[in-house]
C-alpha cells in the first residue's frame, strides 16, 4: 500500500499544524469581533489539533516498538535489543521527540482549556495564545525537526538510545513531569496575555487559573527534585545538582513562579501587586522558552544539552518573539495596569510577600549572569572562563537562608499592620525554637555557619508552623467544644489552601535539612579493596566478594558484590557496576546505594573491574540526611495535592449555635 | 555538525571510558580540591565527579600534591597555570572577572534599595488619605450613640 | 514608552549575545592554550623500543633545545589519531631534519601493546614515548587527544592545533615554525 508510519506521522503532525494556525486565525478573529461562532470554531479546532498530535505520538510509538527503522527518528536512538520500556521511552530521548511531546501535552491542556473552562471574556484570547505557542512546537516538529522523515534505505539496527537515558527507569518519570510543569505554566501566561489585551488585569485571570498554576508549579517542582534524585543514582558521585547550566535554566522559571504563586494571594486579598504578577508571569514564560533555546542550541557547555543546527536559531527566535510580545506588552500596559497600592505597614503580610518577589527575582538573576557569563565574557574579549557549583552555591546562600527566615514570619503577620504585641510574642517563640534548634546543632558538635543557621531556621519554621496551627485550632475547638485532635482534623479539610502551604513549607523544611546534612558533612574517598579483605570506613567494614558480569536485554554488567558489615554483623550486599549498552562505547558508572534515615552508604565503582586483579577501587560516599531530601519532596506534592482538592464546605450552623450558647 | 567538531566530541566521549585500575587510595580532601576544578575532556563536570581517564589521573595528582605538603591554593595554582582559568569552577576575582562575584551584590543591594523606596512610597499613598472633616466625625459618634443605645438582636459572627 | 524601550534594549542585548553564541559553534574544544609564547615544559620519558638505536631508552626534550619541535599527543583508543596519523608521518618525513617530530601516547595506563600496534600500524618513524601516567598531557594542559603542539627553535609556543590534523595545518604551522 505505500503507506508507511513515517508518512503517516508527518502528515500528522502536518495536519495538527495547519489546525492549529486554522485556530490562530479564527480565534483570534472571534475574539476581536466578539463572534461567538468563529470562538467556537476555534475551540473545537482545540480538540481536532489534539487528536492530530495523539495520532502522531501513537504513530512514533508504534514505530519504536515495531522497530521501524525506516523512520529517521528510530534509526537514529532506537535498537532492537533495548528492553520495550526503553523503547517507549527514547521517544522523548532526542530532540525531535522531546519537542513532540512538548507540542503534544500543549495540544492536550489547550483541548482541555476550550472545552472545560467557563465562557468567558478572556477565554477566546487566552486560547489564541495557547494556539500561537503550539504553532510553534508543532512548527518545529512539522517542518525544522521532523522525526518522522521516510529513510530511503533503512538500516538494521540502530546505535540505541543514549547510555546515560537508558540506565535508570526515571528517564520514565523526569522529562514528562518536567514538559507536564512548563506546559501548564503556559495556562496562567495565556491568560494574562488576555488579561493585557482585553485591558482587564484585574484578579480574573488570575482566579480562572488558580489550579492550573498550582498543579503546574507543583509538577515541576517535583519534576526537578526528581530529576536530582536521578543524578543522584546514576551519575556516581552522589551529588543531585550540579548547577550545570541546563539545571539552571529550568530553575530560573521556577523560582519566578514560586514568586509567582506567593505574589497572587496579595492581589487576591488587597488588590495589589497587579503588575508585579503580571509580570512575574510573563517572566516565567519568557525564561522556559529561553530555557529551550539554551537546551536545544548548543550556546551553552551542558551535559543535558542536546542537538543543534536549524533547531538553534528557530528557538531564539521564538524567545525573542516570545520575550518581546509579552514583556513589551506589559511594559506598555504597565500604567494602566498598576494600582493605587496602599501599604499600611511594611511590616505585615503584603510586605512580606513583595520581600519574596524581591528575594526570587534577585536569585533568579545571579543564575542568569553566572549561567551566561562565560558567553559574555568569550564575547568581549574572547577569554575561557568557567562559572560554576563553588560560585553559586556561595552566591545563593545568603538568598536561600533569607528565603527559610521569610518562609516563617510570613504566613504570620497578618494583613495590613502587624500588631506588635502579637508579632513580639510570636517572635520570642519563633527565636526560642531557633535558638533551641541551633543548641542541639552545637550539642551534636556542628560548628559551620550555614548548617547551624539552617538548623536553626529549621526550628524558627516549625514552631512558626506550630503557631499557625494552634492559633487557628485553638480557638475552633473552644467555640464548637469538640477536642483538639478533632478540631486539627476537620480544620485541615476545610482551609485546603492554609494547611496545605503549612505542609508545603514543612515539606521545604524537610529538604533543607536534607541538602544541609548531605552537602556539609559528606565523607568522600576512594579505596582499594582487595577481594575477600575488610577494609574499614566510617562505622562500616567494607569487603569486595567477587566480580560479576551480567547481561540483559541491550546491556552489559560488569561489576563487584561487596558486602557490608557493621559492628562485625553483616548488614547488606551491595553491587555498583558499570553498564554498557549496544554499541556504544561510553560506560556508565551504575552506584548501589544503601539507603537509610540517618545516613546513606553509597558504592560506585572507580576505574575498571578487572576479574584479574586481586583487589578493585571503590569510590565510597557517606552521605548524612540525603533521604530526607526525596521523603520532603513526597510531603510537598502531598502539600500541593491538598491545596488543590476543592473544600469540603465549612460547617457554619455548629459555630453559630455555639456561639449562641455562648452569648446566652 | 562539523566533521571536526564530530571528531573532537569522539575524542570526548571515549575520553570517558574509565582508565585501568590505579592503586591509589584517595583522601578526602582530594574530592574537595577536585570539586572546584573542571574535567578538561568532560562537557561539564568537576574534576570530583567525572569518570573519565583524565580526571582519575587528575585526582591521582591532587592526592600527590597532598601528600608533598601543597595547600589548596597552590594546587588550583598549579592547573590553572597549564590550563587557564577555564580549569576552575569559580572564575577568579580579578579583572573583567570581577563582574560576576559584584553583579550580585549589586543585584540584592539594588533589590534592597528598590524595596524600601516601594514600600515607602506606598506608605505614603496611604498616609495621604484626606483626615477626617469635623462634620463627619460628628456624624459617626451621633450613629454610634443610636447603636450603643438600642440591643443588638444578630449574634455575634465569629471571624474565621 | 521609555519602558518598552527598555525591554527592547534588555532582549537585543540577549539576542546579540546569543546570535554570538550561535555563530561560533560548540564551546570548549579551543580553549586557547595558556601556554602560548610560552616555554612549553620539557620531559623525558621512556621510549618504544624501535627507537632505542636512535635515542637510547629515553627521550629528554632538554637534550633537544635550539631545535623547532611538533610535539603530538595521541591514544590508541582515540578514533581522529588514526586519522591524523598518516599527515604526521608525512611532515616528519618531508621537515624531519629540520624540526623534531616527537608523538607522545597519553590518557592511557598500561597500554604498551597497543600502542606498538598503532606505531606500527602507521609506520612512525619519529620517536614516540609513552606518558603512563599522564602527567605531561595535563602539564600541556590538555583537553583531549588529539592535540599537536608546533614548538619555535627558543622553545616558546607558537601553535596548539586541537583534534586531528590534516596536511594543509601541518604544511602551513612548520613553514611558520621554520622561518
Amino acid at each position: 500500500m505505500g503507506l508507511s508510519l513515517g508518512t503517516v506521522g508527518s502528515a500528522a503532525t502536518a495536519i495538527a499544524l495547519g489546525l492549529a494556525v486554522y485556530a490562530v486565525v479564527v480565534g483570534a478573529l472571534g475574539a476581536v469581533r466578539r463572534d461567538a461562532r468563529l470562538q467556537t470554531s476555534a475551540r473545537f479546532t482545540a480538540l481536532a489539533v489534539f487528536l492530530a498530535a495523539t495520532t502522531a505520538i501513537v504513530v512514533m510509538q508504534a514505530a519504536l516498538l515495531t522497530d521501524d527503522f525506516s523512520v529517521k527518528y528510530v534509526a537514529e536512538h532506537s535498537r532492537i535489543d533495548s528492553p520495550t520500556w526503553v523503547k517507549v521511552v527514547t521517544m522523548w530521548a532526542a530532540l525531535e521527540g522531546s519537542v513532540l511531546l512538548w507540542a503534544w501535552l500543549l495540544t492536550g491542556y489547550t483541548a482541555v482549556l476550550a472545552l472545560t473552562t467557563a465562557n468567558h471574556a478572556l477565554r477566546p484570547w487566552a486560547l489564541v495564545v495557547m494556539q500561537v505557542v503550539q504553532v510553534f512546537f508543532l512548527g518545529v516538529v512539522a517542518i525544522v525537526a521532523n522525526p518522522f522523515i521516510v529513510l530511503a534505505n533503512p538500516p538494521l539496527d540502530g546505535p540505541g538510545a543514549n547510555p546515560l537515558l537508558q540506565n535508570h527507569w526515571m528517564m520514565a518519570v523526569h522529562p514528562v513531569l518536567m514538559y507536564l510543569g512548563f506546559v501548564g505554566l503556559t495556562v496562567p501566561f495565556a491568560f494574562a496575555m488576555a488579561a493585557l489585551i482585553t485591558r482587564r488585569p484585574g484578579t480574573e485571570w488570575m482566579q480562572l487559573t488558580r489550579r492550573w498554576t498550582l498543579a503546574g508549579w507543583g509538577f515541576l517542582t517535583i519534576g526537578k527534585i526528581a530529576g536530582g534524585w536521578w543524578s543522584y543514582e546514576v551519575l556516581g558521585w552522589g551529588g543531585y545538582w550540579a548547577w550545570d547550566p541546563v539545571e539552571n535554566v529550568s530553575l530560573m522559571p521556577w523560582l519566578t513562579a514560586t514568586a509567582f504563586i506567593h505574589s497572587v494571594q496579595v492581589q487576591e486579598r488587597r488588590r495589589m501587586l497587579k503588575s508585579w504578577n503580571l509580570l512575574l508571569i510573563v517572566l516565567t514564560f519568557s525564561l522556559t522558552i529561553l530555557g529551550t533555546f539554551l537546551t536545544r542550541s548548543g550556546v551553552v557547555s551542558s551535559v543535558h544539552a542536546f542537538g543543534d543546527g536549524p533547531v538553534g536559531p528557530v528557538f531564539l527566535g521564538f524567545f525573542v518573539f516570545v520575550a518581546l510580545g509579552s514583556l513589551g506588552l506589559v511594559a506598555w500596559r504597565w500604567d494602566q495596569v498598576r494600582d493605587r497600592a496602599e501599604l499600611d505597614a511594611a511590616v505585615s503580610r503584603e510586605g512580606a510577600f513583595l520581600l519574596v518577589n524581591v528575594l526570587f527575582l534577585a536569585l533568579t538573576f545571579m543564575v542568569l549572569i553566572g549561567t551566561l557569563f562565560p558567553l559574555v565574557v568569550e564575547a568581549v574579549n574572547g577569554a575561557r572562563v568557567t562559572v560554576g557549583a563553588p560560585f553559586f552555591d556561595v552566591v545563593s546562600l545568603p538568598m536561600w537562608m533569607l528565603v527559610l527566615f521569610l518562609m516563617g514570619i510570613g504566613p504570620l503577620l497578618p494583613w495590613r499592620r502587624a500588631d506588635h504585641q502579637t508579632l513580639a510574642r510570636n517572635l520570642t517563640w519563633m527565636t526560642g525554637g531557633a535558638a533551641l534548634a541551633a543548641a542541639t546543632g552545637l550539642a551534636f558538635g556542628l560548628r559551620e555557619v550555614y548548617p547551624l543557621l539552617t538548623i536553626g531556621l529549621a526550628g524558627w519554621n516549625l514552631v512558626s508552623i506550630g503557631l499557625l496551627l494552634a492559633g487557628a485550632v485553638v480557638p475552633r475547638a473552644r467555640l464548637t467544644g469538640r477536642g483538639l485532635g478533632a478540631t486539627t482534623w476537620r480544620y485541615a479539610f476545610e482551609q485546603r489552601r492554609k494547611v496545605g502551604s503549612m505542609i508545603v513549607h514543612f515539606g521545604v523544611v524537610v529538604i533543607a535539612l536534607g541538602i544541609t546534612g548531605s552537602s556539609g558533612y559528606r565523607t568522600d574517598v576512594q579505596l582499594r579493596l582487595p577481594y575477600g579483605e575488610r577494609v574499614a570506613f566510617a562505622e562500616y567494614e567494607l569487603q569486595a566478594v567477587a566480580p560479576f558480569s551480567e547481561r540483559g536485554p541491550g546491556r552489559l554488567s560488569v561489576g563487584v558484590e561487596v558486602a557490608v558489615f557493621e559492628g562485625g554483623r553483616q548488614v547488606d550486599v551491595l553491587r555498583p557496576h558499570i553498564n554498557a549498552f549496544g554499541t556504544s562505547s561510553m560506560t556508565v558508572p551504575t552506584a548501589a546505594v544503601r539507603y537509610r534515615p540517618g545516613h546513606d552508604l553509597y558504592l560506585s565503582v572507580a576505574g575498571a573491574v578487572d576479574p584479574s586483579a586481586d583487589g578493585v577501587i571503590i569510590r565510597v560516599i557517606r552521605s548524612p540526611l540525603v533521604t530526607w531530601i526525596w521523603i520532603g519532596a513526597v510531603i510537598l506534592a502531598f502539600g500541593t495535592v491538598w491545596t488543590l482538592v476543592p473544600a469540603r464546605a465549612r460547617s457554619v450552623p455548629a459555630i453559630v449555635d455555639a456561639g449562641q450558647r455562648a452569648n446566652a | 555538525m562539523t566533521p571536526r567538531l564530530a571528531a573532537v566530541l569522539l575524542a570526548v566521549v571515549l575520553a570517558a571510558a574509565p582508565a585501568a585500575a590505579q592503586d591509589i587510595v584517595l583522601d578526602p580532601r582530594v574530592f574537595e580540591i577536585g570539586r572546584e576544578l573542571r574535567c578538561p575532556t568532560c562537557v561539564a563536570e568537576s574534576v570530583s565527579e567525572s569518570n573519565a581517564a583524565i580526571a582519575q589521573e587528575m585526582r591521582q595528582l591532587i592526592q600527590e600534591q597532598l601528600a608533598d605538603g601543597r595547600d589548596r591554593q597552590e594546587i588550583l595554582g598549579f592547573f590553572q597555570d597549564r590550563y587557564g582559568d577555564w580549569i576552575l569552577l569559580s572564575p577568579p576575582r580579578r579583572g573583567v572577572l570581577l563582574v560576576v562575584w559584584l553583579l550580585p551584590i549589586a543585584a540584592a543591594i539594588a533589590g534592597a534599595f528598590a524595596l524600601v523606596f516601594w514600600m515607602r512610597r506606598w506608605r505614603a499613598a496611604a498616609e495621604a488619605v484626606a483626615p477626617a472633616s469635623e462634620e463627619d466625625l460628628a456624624r459617626v459618634r451621633a450613629a454610634l450613640a443610636r447603636t450603643d443605645a438600642a440591643p443588638d438582636p444578630t449574634p455575634p459572627s465569629p471571624r474565621p | 514608552m521609555r519602558r518598552v524601550a527598555w525591554v527592547v534594549a534588555v532582549v537585543g542585548g540577549l539576542t546579540a549575545l546569543f546570535v554570538f553564541g550561535l555563530l561560533r559553534g560548540a564551546p570548549d574544544r579551543n580553549v586557547p592554550s595558556n601556554l602560548l609564547n610560552r616555554p612549553v615544559p620539557t620531559f623525558a620519558l621512556p621510549l618504544y623500543e624501535r627507537y632505542f638505536a636512535a635515542f637510547g631508552p629515553r627521550l629528554d626534550l632538554a637534550e633537544h633545545a635550539g631545535r623547532p619541535m611538533v610535539i603530538n599527543f595521541w591514544a590508541s583508543w582515540c578514533g581522529p589519531c588514526y586519522v591524523e596519523a598518516p599527515h604526521l608521518e608525512a611532515a616528519h618525513r618531508r621537515y624531519g631534519d629540520r624540526v623534531l617530530f616527537v608523538g607522545v601516547q597519553t590518557q592511557e595506563r598500561d597500554a604498551r601493546a597497543a600502542g606498538r600496534a598503532f606505531i606500527e600500524r602507521f609506520d612512525f618513524t619519529f620517536p614516540n614515548v609513552i606518558d603512563d601516567d599522564s602527567r605531561v598531557s595535563i602539564s600541556y594542559g590538555l583537553f583531549g587527544v588529539p592535540e599537536t603542539f608546533f614548538v619555535r627553535s627558543d622553545g616558546t609556543l607558537a601553535y596548539k592545533h586541537v583534534g586531528p590534523v590534516d596536511a594543509r595545518v601541518m604544511t602551513q604551522q612548520v613553514e611558520a615554525l621554520l622561518r
